[in-house]
């Protein structure tokens, strides 16, 4: 994986958001490397990959963000529930339309929540952790990838 | 008209009973897995089936193979976020009537499922 590689990953984000609102207003900032995965907010969306790459995908985001999401999809449940059902959707749409670009190598399990603290993910050989701010509503999720 | 929508979010079930729109369909189950689908299926051979791919237990494409085998006719819409043009291809040669990516635009699910109501 790598900076270019990433640009797939920005415009899944882009388009996911794009789908929920007339005028799109999401800002994506640019990416950057961490040491260690995250960061993570209440809300996380893990998508193991294998296949073509290995390692994770996460779509991280606040209570606050996805309560406005499910208002949007004309969700009338916006409780812990179905914001842990949005989140690891999210993150399995985020991750599954890649595949657009990288192909049906690129394997993808179904989505694992973790709620609170975010979850330790042993880190992979090779793989570097990117993080994309997606500021949108005032509030700031993060898709955060980790692939060789 | 029966329908059947499965998937493993109950957030997008929900939204795709929504989105329809149709008042020819009578009668909706939903199933959040293959194994509940091939159930719930060869119980009440639903009219028009929605069929995610990525789910535990029996992914989409198994189900939709299973379902085949029980109604060689079955009329079932894939709705994935697997955007690539293999997969789709592959649940088309399966016997799927259509394929419609996540995330759902409302606009195309309600056309996909007026061209499978008056096929």
């Amino acid at each position: 994986m790598n900076d270019q590689d990433i640009n797939v990953f920005i415009s899944t984000a882009r388009r996911y958001f794009a789908s929920l609102e007339e005028r799109p207003s999401l800002v994506i900032e640019p990416p950057f490397v961490r040491e260690k995965l995250g960061p993570f907010l209440e809300y996380t969306g893990i998508i193991g990959v294998s296949g073509r790459s290995r390692g994770v995908i996460c779509f991280t985001a606040t209570g606050k963000m996805l309560g406005e999401i499910l208002g949007l999809l004309k969700e009338s449940r916006v409780d812990e529930e179905a914001k842990r059902d949005l989140v690891g959707e999210i993150a399995n749409t985020l991750s599954g339309n890649a595949r657009e670009e990288f192909g049906s190598e690129f394997q993808i399990s179904v989505p694992t929540v973790v709620v609170g603290a975010g979850p330790q993910l042993s880190q992979r050989n090779g793989s570097r952790n990117y993080a994309i701010p997606l500021n949108w509503h005032s509030e700031t999720a993060y898709l955060l990838v980790a692939l060789e | 008209m029966k329908l059947l929508i499965v998937d493993d979010s109950s957030v997008i079930r929900r939204a795709i009973e929504r989105g329809i729109e149709s008042g020819e369909i009578t009668e909706v189950d939903q199933a959040e897995d293959g194994e509940q689908a091939i159930q719930l299926y060869a119980e009440k051979q639903h009219d028009i089936i929605t069929l995610d791919i990525t789910m535990p237990k029996m992914d989409g494409l198994t189900c939709l193979d299973q379902l085949m085998q029980i109604n060689p006719e079955a009329k079932v819409l894939i709705i994935s976020a697997l955007r690539d043009r293999t997969t789709a291809i592959r649940a088309i040669k399966q016997g799927a009537s259509g394929f419609l990516c996540k995330p759902i635009n409302p606009d195309e699910l309600r056309e996909a499922f007026q061209l499978l109501l008056s096929d």
